[in-house]
């Protein structure tokens, strides 16, 4: 497909959502992402990123406005061609059944009547989990556990993929695991990223960041016009420092807040 | 795993020819005289069947609602159909209307297990669609209400029916005869044949609503569809021969251990189980003591249980 950088994949435009107790929620929200464009999303707890997540992916329909998914509305989709297109893990991935890691991992191509060129062992060899392909998800570690759903989001082989703070409960190091593999997916498969994040200094390493309060976009952009201290005051009602190392890179301080 | 599924099928067929000739009384099915085949066919073949059909039922069904409840520790019996079947079929004893003959126990049981299943269905619904969290308190609850009416039914009683219906709610497959196995049969398979179409989607479902959506299910239509299935076995189940515990919970988790958790070989391998299970407890039951008969749902509890605490000791079996 030789379409533009900037092309929008998703749009979302004026959306509207309502909670069932009637008070508003998401408030015309407005935002597209574009092919192999990737976007952190970072807001304080209960800010309405997982809500953002779910109205893009489907699985809340919004109150009011539009959502577009390749230029047509969103529901307008069959659920099994939407899969094929959007692919959306959540935050909480806990099964108690002891899927193997293959059998979950062959999961990804259940929208698919002719399977697709690619195997269950090359995702598994992407995600470094080849080894373990016979191994129960139930005995692997968080960081493997994730990875195992990665390597299914990629045999479902979606072009956009919509991520619930997949960097949550983890160590540092299969922070960095995923972050890694993630990237390097965006380079070589010029997969398109929204990722929920709460990490401020993960955030500021993203190319595009989105900076949400109470369910309504305080600034978008890249990090170092929308990760202000004026801006992360605003929306994480703390004081934050954001310094630059002499190399350029920038992150974040809290130590005024001891 | 098709070799693992080989045996298990094997053994399960020659459980099912042993429980044909093995009993009380032993027939050597190359020797038969007259009393013999008269007891192969009129008595042994259709209470085997029904041990096959209800083990089949609850096995698959078991395996079904764990999935969709995400709940490892999930029966049949937990959404109440069971018991609105017992008080049903209960109801049809004692009060003495016997307007349909010998169908009156099966069909009044049929009766109660489908209002219930439409009943907890109707809890269980919120916008739009059946949330597992809903569906299983409902069925505890109306669990409790259909018991404590069971149970003062049964204490007002003191007929023969209270003994007849004491049985039937221990699950006797005594009472077992060809008349009713076309209809159980119908209904068990037109459910099993429901769950194994939608395997996919259970297997979706159990990774959570969010995820089955995104792997292209429509989660609403197919935990609905996955509800009737259960509801179809479990009534039929229950009016075949009563209530049979611990086939439900415990065959999923067996055939799990021995053939893997995907639900497209997790389905018909709990049903196989669960048929030769079945087999087995009514065939110890009515042959321990001659001629008194042990309730199979006796036998199942009684060999059920200790396994199933030696699965749970077991934490990778279980993995809770």
């Amino acid at each position: 497909m030789s379409l533009a950088y900037n092309h929008p994949i998703l749009e979302l435009d004026n959306v509207r959502f309502l909670y069932s107790r009637g008070k508003s929620f998401i408030n015309n929200l407005s935002f597209s992402v574009g092919n192999g464009e990737s976007i952190g999303l970072l807001g304080a707890n209960g800010s309405g990123k997982s809500t953002i997540l779910k109205l893009a992916s489907g699985i809340l329909k919004p109150s009011a406005g539009h959502i577009k998914l390749w230029d047509k509305p969103l529901q307008s989709y069959r659920n099994k061609d939407r899969a094929k297109l959007l692919c959306y893990l959540p935050q909480l991935l806990d099964i108690y059944v002891p899927f193997k890691v293959r059998e979950l991992v062959s999961m990804g191509l259940y929208p698919y009547d002719i399977p697709p060129e690619i195997t269950v062992d090359e995702v598994l060899e992407m995600v470094g989990l080849k080894e373990k392909s016979e191994t129960y998800i139930t005995n692997l570690s968080g960081g493997e556990r994730r990875r195992t759903f990665i390597a299914m989001t990629l045999l479902q082989g979606a072009g956009l993929l919509l991520l619930d703070e997949p960097l949550a409960n983890l160590d540092i190091k299969y922070q960095l695991e995923i972050l890694r593999l993630l990237k390097e997916l965006k380079e070589k498969k010029n997969i398109s990223i929204i990722m929920a994040l709460h990490d401020i200094n993960i955030a500021l390493q993203f190319e595009k960041v989105m900076l949400i309060k109470d369910g309504r976009i305080l600034g978008v952009g890249n990090p170092e016009t929308v990760l202000t201290n004026e801006m992360l005051k605003e929306a994480f009602d703390v004081g934050i420092e954001v310094r630059r190392q002499d190399l350029g890179r920038a992150y974040v301080s809290y130590e005024n807040n001891f | 795993m098709k070799k693992k599924i080989i045996i298990l099928v094997i053994l399960s067929i020659t459980i099912f020819v042993l429980s044909l000739f093995m009993g009380p009384r032993v027939i050597n099915p190359f020797e038969l005289d007259g009393i013999e085949k008269e007891i192969l066919f009129s008595i042994r073949l259709p209470r085997v069947m029904v041990a096959v059909l209800m083990g089949i039922a609850l096995g698959a069904s078991g395996a079904v609602l764990q999935g969709i409840l995400r709940n490892p520790l999930a029966d049949p019996y937990i959404l109440g159909i069971s018991s609105g079947a017992s008080l049903s079929a209960a109801l049809g004893l004692l009060s003495g209307l016997y307007i349909f003959g010998r169908f009156t126990i099966p069909l009044s049981a049929f009766i109660g297990a489908s209002v219930v299943s439409i009943v907890v269905g109707a809890f269980g619904w919120k916008r739009g669609g059946l949330w597992p969290e809903r569906l299983l308190l409902a069925g505890v609850g109306l669990s409790f209400l259909f018991h404590a009416a069971l149970m003062l039914l049964m204490s007002i009683s003191t007929d023969e029916g209270l003994r007849r219906a004491v049985l039937w709610i221990f699950g006797d497959l005594s009472i077992a005869d060809w008349s009713l196995i076309p209809y159980g049969f119908v209904f068990i398979i037109t459910g099993f044949i429901i769950s194994i179409s939608r395997a996919k989607a259970l297997n979706a479902l159990i990774l959570g609503d969010e995820l089955a959506h995104s792997l292209g299910f429509s989660v609403q239509r197919e935990r609905m569809l996955l509800f009737v299935s259960i509801a179809f076995m479990t009534a039929a189940s229950v009016s075949l021969g009563g209530i049979i515990g611990f086939i439900g919970l415990l065959m999923p988790h067996i055939a799990r251990f021995l053939i893997g958790a995907d639900s497209r070989v997790l389905i018909p391998a709990s049903a196989i189980c669960g048929g030769a299970f079945l087999c087995i407890a009514d065939l110890i039951g009515k042959s321990i003591m001659p001629p008194m008969e042990i309730p199979s749902g006796i036998v199942t509890a009684l060999i059920g249980s200790p396994y199933f605490l030696y699965l749970l000791r077991r934490r990778d079996v279980l993995s809770i």
